[in-house]
């Protein structure tokens, strides 16, 4: 069975519901606490949502300086499989883990809504044949603009790290589809090697119909397929 | 020795500051229209180090790893020795 590590910061408030969803997904779960979080033996490792260390000085900035993160950048070295959703992408940001940044959404609301999103890149282990897919997922964040230099910027379009892209219900990366003033509507992004995905929706609270959409069961259950077809990808 | 860094902190001048636009709206319903507000924060540190040289190393190192963030954000060190 895959098993996945969810890290718990004080402040993260989304790691049981990736566990439910993850063992909807069937996967084993643990959730991990910040100080003596030991990734080995994992396949795979969540960082949820939330506000961890309270995101003072800014989000994820302080989770970047934890023992939990030297250990995470350990895993994702080894090419253990690292998903980020809302405050796990900032840390990832902040960690970098991924390029960029995520600052204050442009109109400074926090927004809790449903987003459209494109699948963009069927190279991780999160977005297997789901390439050109539209989906849809929860937001719920003040914080999510991710901005970087125009150069990055180029590069993540070039390389093809754009994971997920906020559209309309046609396709269309619109201003109107953009929650939060990304740069080119990018919502999620992955690493060159593929196995570190982050985003700012929220695939755990989208799992099962009951919650309004599965497209985030989608998202895992393609983690529990990639690692479980191809053990390369796991770190034993 | 024991001195006081305040550490400015402010987005890039190409990084947006929504909350410059915001408190730039704010003050033309004041009746004071200007043309553009960026925001920051100042961050102020007391601490001890061995000479002015030492405390500005350990300043710059608070700067850069931790209160700004190198990808959106420049920041400033005013020193003193208290």
């Amino acid at each position: 069975m895959v098993r996945v590590a969810i890290l718990r910061f004080p402040g993260t408030w989304s790691e049981r519901d990736f566990a439910h969803a993850l063992e909807v997904a069937g996967a084993e779960t643990e959730i991990l606490w910040h100080d003596d979080a030991r990734l080995a033996g994992f396949d795979a490792a969540i960082v949820p949502g939330g506000f961890a260390y309270g995101d003072y000085v800014r989000a994820g900035a302080i989770a970047r300086l934890s023992p939990a993160v030297a250990e995470l950048r350990r895993f994702a070295d080894e090419g253990g499989a690292v998903l980020g959703s809302c405050n796990g992408f900032q840390i990832l940001c902040e960690a970098g883990l991924l390029p960029g940044a995520l600052t204050r959404n442009v109109g400074l609301e926090f927004r809790c809504d449903w987003v459209r999103m494109r699948v963009e890149s069927d190279a991780t282990p999160f977005t297997r044949g789901l390439r050109g897919d539209l989906v849809r997922m929860p937001i719920a964040h003040g914080e999510g603009c991710w901005t970087a230099d125009e150069a990055t910027i180029d590069r993540v379009e070039r390389d093809g790290l754009v994971a997920f892209r906020y559209v309309d219900e046609r396709g269309a990366a619109t201003p109107d589809a953009n929650p939060n003033g990304s740069a080119n509507n990018i919502a999620g992004l992955r690493n060159e090697a593929g196995n570190v995905v982050g985003l700012m929706p929220h695939p755990e609270r989208c799992a099962e119909e009951v919650l309004g959409g599965v497209d985030g069961l989608r998202v895992l259950n393609s983690l529990v397929t990639s690692l479980g077809t191809s053990p390369a990808l796991a770190v034993r | 020795m024991r001195y006081t860094a305040t550490i400015h902190v402010r987005p890039k001048p190409e990084v947006r500051d929504p909350q410059g636009d915001a408190i730039r709206s704010a003050l033309g319903s004041l009746g004071l229209g200007v043309a553009s507000v960026r925001t920051g924060k100042e961050i102020v540190v007391t601490f001890d180090a061995a000479d002015e040289s030492a405390a500005r190393v350990a300043a710059d190192t608070m700067g850069r790893e931790l209160l700004a963030n190198p990808v959106v954000e420049d920041f400033r060190v005013e020193l003193s020795a208290t």
